[in-house]
């Protein structure tokens, strides 16, 4: 197959990119004992994007035949050459990259397929027999094992011939517990770029499925929070959360140049100097972070992208025409999640480098505020910085003490504003969106984390 | 062959590979998709596109034990046939494991348009540049930052080991808008309006693109709310980001076999104010997720899920309609690509006998919230977040643009304590929903 898309981009009039990709999951759900899903889904196809007078096309396909592939390449011509006469605003040209070239399989423990189908099902359904054990309040528990594995060729006609191996596993837990017809739940995920053991050794089913457990029952009959500007302790699961969706979209240079609130802030002091953030296509600081990708789906080598040095905004996340727009190297940022997909921008793994304060000096250091951990129910966030994300798990702070758990609480508020009243970072690292999949028109597999964060958010409740 | 009857052979083909790996029973879903789209970016048109894909997913039952597997790679499909007759060898038994005998019913006229078949990917350009141009008519300041134009043509079949045997050709238009108007220093709220149709004559990208230019324009010069704890009115846009998961959500049998659903529970009980009707009709003329038959190949129907603010029906799906004994009412969602689940199709709310300025007009201090952006617990029934576009009401009347509040409560609450059900509606995507006014809402300006 790289033979033929070598030779096919080659011969072909014009810059065009072909990207092969096959795709096998597997996906097992158990909801209250039953086994609600054993599935597995196998696709293959090619995407074919075109450049033709400065405006692309896009053309998919399954025939991957030489005919089959010529005539995706004919259609994404096409559409490019139409587009062109009613698009103002051309593209000048591809910014120059490293391109990939040669083999990339990421760093996989215990392969997958190592482990059958039916030591996976064994597990999910001894899992959650455990969620309903572990209490006579639990009264319905969803356990479930999913897996994404993937080989890309991507062939440009400027350079690139990649050819990309990626594995995700990834383990999730739910129980919802219930009293005086009241209900509430907990719910833990994780996810990995690797193998089994990889998977496995982030924390133990049994220990995830406790810690749902623990949450659903500890909400029954809690207090709702008041509303209003609080000092927080965020955990590394709710400043993954904050990097990725509060900031990160808002650095995306197809979203500042669509009028993010970022567009004229480069070079200027947009959070507190203790704030450095960093996306990168690697795993820094701990391995198998989920948005690992040596290669991006533009065949450009990936890099790590320090977005806020120090407080100071210093980079945007480009692929080859926003690079070229701004006049800087691209940062390996385009993703397409099928062989359907036309690559866009997207984040890959998102975290604040750690600090120097213990967490816990930083709960400490709060007389009278929250200790808010990981990404609850719903959330959602703006260009302009503005989000709200329920929160999984919060706790108040008295007098430095970590307290009573509050139920339903969410943090909002200007993200740039939140990360300016950051007045301490932990000195601890963990990733914790493994299980993350990011939708902006179509989905990708990211990773975000970082150490725990003193700071300052609007939290909602009910007066 | 057209379309319909080559996938039909298809079916048949894997139908028969999969019983011959050993399954009892099987059921074949298939699709083919032909998609074209154009995307505005920034007040300009972005790229275009054209797909093509047939996707087979297949569902095998041995001694009731399931296994479901799917692909689009064709020319080894009795690899797929064998792969979902491994998975269902593997699984524990499940007497609600079944498939229905086929049903005898009339096909809905008019979902597919024959000049879908030389729609081009000119044709989408067209109309998206026709969404930029409105707004550029309308006023200066505006900018179109995100929107598509998609045209899509599916064929889908299903073909069974029982007897159902059905394909169905449909073509669907949708179109959206994402406006924003910028005037110094001002910044509008993002507005969003959307419409759908399944004829190429019934495309009218115009009313989107005003609609989603004349919300952004409406929310220029916002400024902070007042806290209070009181009366807001969800426009329909709102209502469909804090009801319409609830509802989906405790209205699916799959929930209440699985005892996460409340109203499950609560079948002939009040569960809303007596103002609150609620319907589905998947076989809605011109309804945008009308189809004649589901994903188990069972004629679309219309039933009331809530009436007069009690519980009547829940959506049932072959194995839901097993699993508690009832009537299946043919409301299997999905695709190829996933094993039949369980969803609304075109949701309605009844619309009350008053209008939206009568609700307002007696309200001394409130607020009108145009979209929500935050979380909405279909569990708790808890929502919390932010209120988008949103207008404060004072005395009676619309005084200004907010920005920065905050609402919260309870859905499970403020639907027993439905004050208002306005007589105007609008369809947000596949729901059509009216205005509705909630008492004892926490409003919290930042």
């Amino acid at each position: 197959m790289q033979g033929l898309l070598t030779r096919i981009a080659t011969q072909s009039s014009g810059w065009i990119e072909l990207r092969f990709q096959e795709r096998k999951t597997k996906q097992i759900a158990v909801r209250n004992g039953t086994l609600e899903e054993s599935s597995s889904k196998r696709i293959q196809g090619i995407g074919v994007r075109a450049l033709v007078d400065g405006v692309f096309g896009f053309a998919s396909t399954t025939d991957l035949t030489e005919q089959g592939i010529l005539r995706a390449v004919a259609a994404a011509q096409g559409a490019a050459q139409t587009s062109a006469s009613a698009k103002k605003h051309r593209i000048k040209g591809l910014a120059e990259a490293s391109m990939g070239m040669g083999t990339f399989p990421v760093p996989t423990n215990d392969p997958l397929d190592n482990h059958p189908l039916e030591e996976k099902l064994a597990l999910v359904m001894k899992i959650d027999d455990h969620i309903r054990g572990a209490s006579s309040l639990i009264v319905s528990s969803a356990t479930s094992y999913g897996e994404i594995q993937d080989e890309k060729l991507i062939v440009t006609s400027d350079g690139a011939k990649a050819h990309i191996f990626i594995s995700i596993p990834e383990f999730r837990v739910m129980a919802v517990a219930q009293k005086d017809g009241d209900q509430c739940f907990g719910s833990e995920a994780n996810g990995v770029c690797g193998g089994w053991s990889d998977l496995m050794g982030l924390k133990s089913p049994e220990d995830m499925a406790d810690y749902a457990v623990q949450i659903a029952v500890e909400q029954l009959g809690a207090p709702h929070p008041p509303g209003g500007l609080a000092t927080v302790v965020l955990d590394p699961g709710l400043v993954g959360v904050l990097s990725h969706e509060a900031i990160g979209h808002t650095v995306e240079a197809d979203i500042v140049l669509g009028g993010a609130i970022t567009a004229d802030k480069m070079n200027q002091k947009v959070a507190s100097e203790l704030v450095t953030m960093v996306d990168s296509g690697a795993s820094e600081h701990l391995p198998h972070a989920t948005g690992t990708l040596p290669v991006d789906d533009e065949g450009v080598s990936t890099r790590k992208t320090t977005l806020i040095e120090n407080g100071i905004l210093r980079s945007y996340l480009h692929n080859r025409e926003t690079a070229a727009h701004y006049g800087v190297e691209p940062t390996g940022n385009a993703r397409a999640f099928e062989y359907s997909d036309a690559p866009i921008i997207r984040m890959r793994n998102t975290y604040i480098e750690p600090g120097e304060t213990s967490v816990d000096e930083l709960i400490a250091g709060v007389a009278d505020g929250y200790y808010m951990c990981g990404l609850g129910f719903g959330g959602q966030a703006d260009s302009n910085a503005e989000f709200m994300f329920g929160v999984r798990e919060a706790r108040e702070i008295k007098n430095g003490k970590i307290g009573k758990l509050v139920r339903g609480a969410t943090i909002s508020g200007n993200a740039f504003d939140v990360l300016n009243s950051v007045d301490a970072v932990g000195n601890d690292f963990r990733w914790d969106l493994g299980a993350g999949t990011c939708g902006k028109s179509q989905a990708a597999k990211v990773d975000a984390g970082g150490p725990h964060l003193r700071c300052k958010g609007t939290i909602g409740g009910r007066q | 062959m057209n379309n319909e009857m080559i996938l039909r052979e298809r079916c048949r083909e894997a139908l028969k590979l999969t019983k011959s790996h050993g399954a009892d029973e099987v059921e074949i879903f298939a699709q083919t998709v032909h998609a074209i789209s154009a995307d505005i970016e920034k007040h300009d048109l972005q790229t275009s596109s054209s797909q093509q894909e047939t996707m087979v997913g297949i569902r095998a039952l041995v001694n009731q034990q399931v296994g479901f597997a799917c692909t689009n790679v064709l020319d080894d499909l009795e690899a797929t046939c064998a792969d979902a007759v491994k998975l269902a060898k593997a699984s524990p038994k499940d007497p609600n494991n079944i498939l229905a005998d086929p049903v005898e019913f009339e096909s809905v006229p008019d979902l597919y348009d024959t000049k879908a078949e030389t729609f081009s990917v000119s044709d989408a350009v067209e109309q998206t540049i026709r969404m930029i141009e409105t707004a550029d008519a309308i006023d200066p300041r505006l900018v179109i930052g995100g929107g598509t134009f998609a045209a899509n043509r599916e064929t889908r079949c299903i073909v069974t080991s029982k007897g159902v045997d059905q394909a169905e050709n449909t073509s669907l238009f949708t179109y959206y808008a994402l406006a924003t108007a910028k005037d110094g220093d001002k910044v509008s709220n993002m507005a969003f309006h959307f419409d759908a149709c399944h004829h190429v004559g019934d495309i009218d990208v115009a009313p989107v693109a005003t609609r989603a230019c004349r919300d952004a324009l409406g929310s220029l010069g916002a400024e902070k709310g007042e806290s209070f704890v009181g009366p807001i009115i969800l426009a329909p846009g709102a209502v469909q980001d804090v009801l319409v998961g609830l509802f989906a959500f405790q209205l699916n049998a799959k929930n209440a076999v699985r005892g996460s659903s409340r109203w499950g529970k609560m079948l002939g009980e009040a569960i809303a104010h007596a103002s609150l009707t609620v319907t589905d009709d998947g076989r809605l003329p011109g309804g945008v997720a009308t189809q004649s038959f589901d994903r188990e190949g069972m004629p679309r129907k219309k039933i009331t899920l809530i009436e007069s603010g009690s519980a009547a029906a829940l959506m049932h799906n072959g194995y839901t309609a097993a699993a508690l004994g009832v009537a299946n009412t043919s409301h299997a969602s999905g695709s190829a690509r996933s094993t039949p689940g369980i969803g609304p199709t075109n949701l309605s709310i009844k619309p009350g006998i008053v209008s939206k300025d009568e609700l307002i007009g007696d309200i001394r201090q409130g607020l009108l919230v145009n979209r929500f952006s935050g979380s909405s617990n279909p569990i708790s029934g808890d929502f919390s977040g932010v209120a988008k576009a949103a207008t404060l009401i004072k005395d009676g009347k619309l005084v200004r643009p907010i920005t920065g509040t905050l609402i919260a409560g309870n859905v499970f609450e403020a639907l027993k304590s439905l004050s208002g059900v306005s007589l105007e509606t609008e369809r947000t995507f596949t729901a059509t929903l009216p205005y509705l006014r909630l008492e004892g809402i926490s409003v919290t300006a930042e």
